[in-house]
């Protein structure tokens, strides 16, 4: 017993050392998966930002992980903006995906940064969902996308991440997508009794309804929004090119080659 | 009040929420073993299994061979003893999930053509 007391008082008074010590031996876990090629041509250009090669090679490498972990559900892996690493799942592995970030030894992504939405309407699953995640233990992000439609119900991320509550709601009230087995799916953000979903591509920038105090009747009244003009048909093209400086520019994203032969 | 000081300190891990654990290789010793059990009931060839295992055995190693707490975790490197306990433990709830999600299988459902380019097309 007082061996143990005296292992522990040594070990207390050790604390105070390994609390400083954490940066350097932290990192060999990431450094463990071999490294692949390194990157393409350096940057020259004075006022391009330059990327750390090391960084986007542990990056491609820990993309190209994920994806041999989990090939039932992972469709792409991509860098963007040259040292942002994103997950492209399919929309059935929400919770296997996030649950494998969080609770692996080499990944341990505790921290739901941020869900957010994304409407494209020309496509045919029109919503994408998007999961940021952060790892305090390897000080790195990843984030993670799914799509779905306005009928198809997303497993809630909830089980996985507390977190995910108020910003599947903060989804839901702004994109309408619905998310099975969510505790308390209401609207968030919008006043009460409004309906629509306001980040739609579809919802009219003046809204369906106006409300103000009426000084007869003594209290607020809401009625459908009359305008003098027809403002809603907003006429958004122009006769010119909008950034013509992209044109032809690099492009947004990298995929990162995943071995095919892992998903056989 | 030095003494004090250190009774102190040597209670606590530094922080919230996690107690000090009173025998940290008996525990992980049982984690390590159980997700290692987890583990055999996957199929040989699944990569989670293979990078899991390798992982686990090399920390089961550490812990058989390093008496000394302090020691043990600058060998791994990754926390100190109780915070490697909660790693153990998300890692065991994991595998015995992966076993229903099968996450080795082939890829569920093929994106549509036009889902993850951008600029989106028209």
């Amino acid at each position: 017993m007082a061996s143990c007391i005296l292992k522990r008082l040594r070990r207390g008074i050790d604390i105070a050392t390994r609390f400083k010590g954490y940066g350097g031996s932290v990192s060999t876990q990431f450094l463990r998966l071999t490294h692949g090629e390194a990157a393409a041509a350096a940057e020259t250009r004075p006022t391009v930002r330059k990327f750390d090669t090391i960084q986007r090679s542990q990056l491609t490498d820990f993309g190209k992980y994920v994806a041999e972990c989990l090939p039932k559900y992972v469709q792409k892996v991509q860098l963007t903006a040259g040292d942002e690493l994103e997950i492209l799942i399919a929309p059935e592995g929400v919770i296997p995906v996030l649950q494998f970030l969080k609770d692996h030894h080499n990944t341990q992504f505790a921290n739901l940064v941020d869900i957010a939405g994304m409407d494209v309407p020309a496509r045919q699953y029109r919503f994408e969902v998007i999961y940021n995640l952060l790892s305090l233990r390897f000080n790195s992000r990843i984030r993670v996308k799914t799509y779905t439609d306005e009928l198809t119900p997303l497993d809630s991320s909830c089980e996985v991440f507390k977190a995910a509550n108020w910003y599947e709601r903060e989804i839901w009230d702004m994109y309408g997508v619905f998310f099975a087995n969510h505790p308390d799916l209401r609207r968030i953000l919008t006043d009460y009794g409004f309906e629509g979903h306001p980040f739609r591509r579809d919802f009219p920038l003046s809204g369906y309804v106006e409300v103000r105090y009426d000084d007869e009747r003594k209290r607020v009244v809401v009625e459908p929004v009359e305008l003098a003009q027809e403002f809603r048909r907003f006429e958004l093209s122009a006769p010119w090119e909008q950034f013509p400086n992209f044109r032809g520019g690099p492009p947004v994203a990298e995929e990162v080659p995943v071995d095919s032969k892992e998903k056989k | 009040m030095q003494e004090f000081l250190y009774v102190d300190l040597l209670q606590t891990t530094g922080l919230t929420g996690l107690a000090v654990a009173l025998n940290p290789h008996h525990t992980l010793g049982v984690l390590y073993g159980k997700i290692l059990r987890a583990l055999q009931k996957m199929p040989a060839e699944a990569a989670y299994r293979k990078y899991t295992e390798q992982i686990v055995k090399e920390r089961a190693e550490v812990v058989k061979t390093t008496r000394d707490v302090t020691e043990l975790e600058h060998k791994i490197g990754c926390g100190q003893a109780e915070e490697l306990i909660l790693q153990a433990e998300n890692e065991l709830i994991l595998a015995r999930k992966m076993l229903s999600w099968k996450p080795w299988e082939t890829l569920v459902t093929k994106p549509v053509p036009e889902q993850w380019t951008w600029p989106p097309t028209k």
